[in-house]
C-alpha cells in the first residue's frame, strides 16, 4: 500500500511539479503576454517570440521565467509602465522595452519591482524609457548585461536608468546606461555591488549614491556625464578601479564626495574632469593609488574635511593639483607623485628630500576670485607663485607632502 | 527719462530668481536641481540668491548662521502642484509623509493653498504642517 502511494506520489510530482513552457507569439495559441501570465503556474517559463507587443501595463505576481527570443519588443506607447513586478523568484531575460509613459508625479518604468526578492533581470534592452529598471523595497536582485538608452532634451522628461530605493543585496553588473537623468541611482541601498558598468552621457550623474552604506563599486566607467558621480551622506563605501573620464562643466566633478565617512577610494583614474575629486564634510577616507591626469583641479579639499589620508597617488598635468578654502590642515597628504615637484633626492631613496606644497598661490586666489583665471599662464602669476614659495603668506603653510615620490607610480 | 529711471530702479531691485532646473546646483548639497516639484530659494536684503533642491537643504542653511535669519528678504518654496512656481514659504502649507520621495529625503511637499493639500493628504496619509512646525522638524 505504501509502495503504491509512493509511486503515485512520484508520478504526480513528475507531471505536476514539472514546469511547462508557454510559447507566446502571433502564430502561437497564446498571443498575449497577459494571457500567458494568467494561464501559467508558478515556476513556468514564458517564451516570447519576436514581434511587437502592445499590452499596456503588465502586472506579474507569480514566480515565472519570462524569456524573449530574438528580442521581442514591448511597447509602452508613451503612456504606460510596462512591467510591474511583485513576486519572488522571477527572471526577465532578452526583451526589448520601448517608449514608456512620462509622468511628473509617478515614476513610470520599463520594469518596476515592488517588494520583490530573488529576481534576475538579464540581457534586456531599453529604448526611450522614462525610468529603465526601478526597484523599491527589494532585495537579492541581479541586474546584468542590460543596455539602456534614452534621448531626452530636458531633465524633467527623463528618469534614472537603474533606480534603487530602499534595497539591499543587489548586484549590478555589465550594464550600459546612456542618456538618462542619473545613470545609476542609489537611495537607502545597502550591501550591494556595482561592477563593470558603463555610464555615459547622462544628464546629471553617472552614478548617484545617497544614504547608502556598505556598498562597493568596481571597474566601472563614468564618462561625459553632466556632473560626474556623486557619493553623498554615506559611510563605508568602497570605490575601486573605476574610470572617471571627461566630466566637464561649471559644476561638474569626476567624483563629488559630500559627508562621506570611512570609505576607500583606490586605484581609480580621473582623466580630464573639471574637478577630479571635490570633497566636503568628509572624514576618515583613504584616497590611495589613484591617477589624476589632465584635470582642471585634481583635488578640491574643503576645510570641512578631516582625518583623510591622501597617499601614493599620481598627480600629472593638472591645471591645479590641490586647492582648499581654509588654512586649517587636518588631513594627511604623503608619498604622492607630483609632476610639479622641483625638489631633489640626494640620498637616493626615491623620496624627495624637501617637502612639496601642492597648493599654489594662484590657485588660492582663483578659489577666492574666479575671475582671476584670466591671468593663467601669465608672467605675473609665475612671479607670484615664486614669491609665495619663498615667503608663504596666503597658502596654508602646513599643507604639504613631506615625502613626495620622485617617480610616478606604475599602477598598471 | 523718468520711465527709464524707473526701469533702472526696478531692474536693480532685490527679487527672487527662477530656479533653472538641470543647471542650478543646490547651495547645501551641491546636487543639480532636477525635480521641478521641489525646490527652495533664499534671497538676502542685499540681493544675494541661494538656491536649494529640497526643503531640508534650505532649512539647514537657514539655521546655519551663515547669514542672519533677519537678512533674508524672500524665503520661497516650490508649490508641489505648480512645478517650478516659487511661493512664500512662511504662508505655505506643508505635507510630510514617508510615501513622498523628495530629492534629499525631506519627505515634505509645499502647497500654496490648503485646498490643494487635501487630496494628497489622504493619498499619502500625510501630516499637515505650517512653516513654524516645519522648522522644528529639521532643527
Amino acid at each position: 500500500m505504501i509502495r503504491i502511494a509512493l509511486i503515485i506520489g512520484m508520478v504526480a510530482s513528475c507531471t505536476l511539479g514539472h514546469a511547462t513552457t508557454i510559447v507566446i507569439g502571433a502564430k502561437e495559441s497564446v498571443t498575449r503576454i497577459k494571457d500567458a501570465i494568467a494561464l501559467a503556474q508558478p515556476g513556468d517559463t514564458l517564451l516570447i517570440k519576436p514581434g511587437i507587443y502592445r499590452e499596456g501595463n503588465i502586472i506579474l505576481q507569480k514566480p515565472l521565467t519570462i524569456k524573449g527570443e530574438g528580442y521581442p519588443v514591448l511597447d509602452g506607447e508613451n503612456q504606460y509602465e510596462i512591467f510591474t513586478i511583485h513576486t519572488n523568484h522571477a527572471v526577465i531575460q532578452g526583451l526589448k522595452f520601448i517608449n514608456t509613459g512620462i509622468s511628473s508625479i509617478n515614476d513610470l518604468a520599463a520594469i518596476k519591482l515592488l517588494e520583490s526578492q530573488q529576481i534576475k533581470i538579464l540581457q534586456n534592452k531599453f529604448e526611450n524609457t522614462f525610468f529603465g529598471i526601478y526597484l523599491a523595497n527589494s532585495s537579492h536582485v541581479w541586474i546584468e548585461e542590460n543596455e539602456l538608452q534614452a534621448q531626452a532634451e530636458f531633465e524633467h522628461q527623463i528618469g534614472n536608468g537603474i533606480h534603487l530605493w530602499k534595497c539591499n543585496n543587489i548586484t549590478i553588473d555589465k550594464n550600459k546606461v546612456v542618456g538618462h537623468r542619473d545613470g545609476i541611482y542609489f537611495e537607502f541601498v545597502t550591501n550591494s555591488l556595482i561592477t563593470n558598468n558603463h555610464s555615459e552621457g547622462n544628464m546629471r550623474y553617472g552614478l548617484h549614491f545617497m544614504f547608502s552604506n556598505n556598498d562597493e563599486y568596481r571597474n566601472n566607467t563614468f564618462m561625459n556625464n553632466g556632473a560626474g558621480v556623486a557619493v553623498m551622506y554615506t559611510k563605508e563605501v568602497t570605490m575601486v578601479n573605476n574610470s572617471f573620464i571627461h566630466n566637464w562643466g561649471s559644476s561638474a566633478y569626476g567624483l563629488l564626495l559630500k559627508d562621506i565617512r570611512d570609505s576607500k577610494i583606490t586605484g581609480n583614474s580621473f582623466l580630464e574632469n573639471s574637478v577630479g575629486i571635490f570633497m566636503e564634510g568628509s572624514s576618515r577616507n583613504h584616497i590611495q593609488q589613484n591617477k589624476f591626469y589632465q584635470n582642471g583641479y585634481a583635488l578640491k579639499l574643503q576645510a570641512s574635511c578631516d582625518d583623510n589620508i591622501i597617499s601614493k597617488n599620481n598627480f600629472q598635468q593638472n591645471t591645479f593639483d590641490l586647492v582648499t578654502n581654509g588654512s586649517l590642515v587636518l588631513n594627511k597628504i604623503e608619498a604622492n607623485y607630483w609632476d610639479r615637484y622641483e625638489g631633489y633626492d640626494l640620498n637616493k631613496d626615491k623620496t624627495g628630500d624637501i617637502p612639496y606644497r601642492p597648493i599654489s598661490m594662484y590657485g588660492t586666489i582663483v578659489e577666492r576670485m574666479p575671475q582671476a583665471i584670466l591671468l593663467w599662464r601669465s608672467f605675473l602669476v609665475l612671479l607670484l607663485d615664486k614669491a609665495e614659495k619663498a615667503m608663504p603668506i596666503l597658502t596654508p603653510e602646513n599643507l604639504m607632502d613631506v615625502s613626495p615620490a620622485m617617480l610616478p607610480y606604475d599602477f598598471n | 527719462m523718468f520711465s527709464a529711471l524707473c526701469w533702472i530702479v526696478i531692474s536693480c531691485a532685490v527679487k527672487p530668481e527662477p530656479l533653472l532646473y538641470g543647471r542650478d546646483a543646490c547651495h547645501t548639497c551641491k546636487m543639480t536641481l532636477v525635480d521641478r516639484k521641489f525646490g527652495a530659494e533664499l534671497v538676502t536684503e542685499k540681493g544675494k540668491v541661494y538656491k536649494f533642491d529640497d526643503l531640508n537643504c534650505m532649512l539647514t542653511f537657514y539655521h546655519s548662521g551663515y547669514e542672519e535669519a533677519s537678512a533674508f528678504k524672500f524665503i520661497q518654496v516650490v508649490d508641489f502642484t505648480n512645478p517650478e512656481k516659487l511661493i512664500d514659504a512662511q504662508n505655505a502649507w506643508y505635507l510630510k509623509s514617508e510615501d513622498l520621495r523628495t530629492p534629499m529625503a525631506s519627505e515634505v511637499a509645499a502647497f500654496e493653498s490648503e485646498e490643494s493639500t487635501q487630496v494628497f493628504k489622504k493619498e499619502w496619509k500625510a501630516v499637515l504642517l505650517s512653516w513654524g512646525e516645519i522648522q522644528t522638524q529639521f532643527k
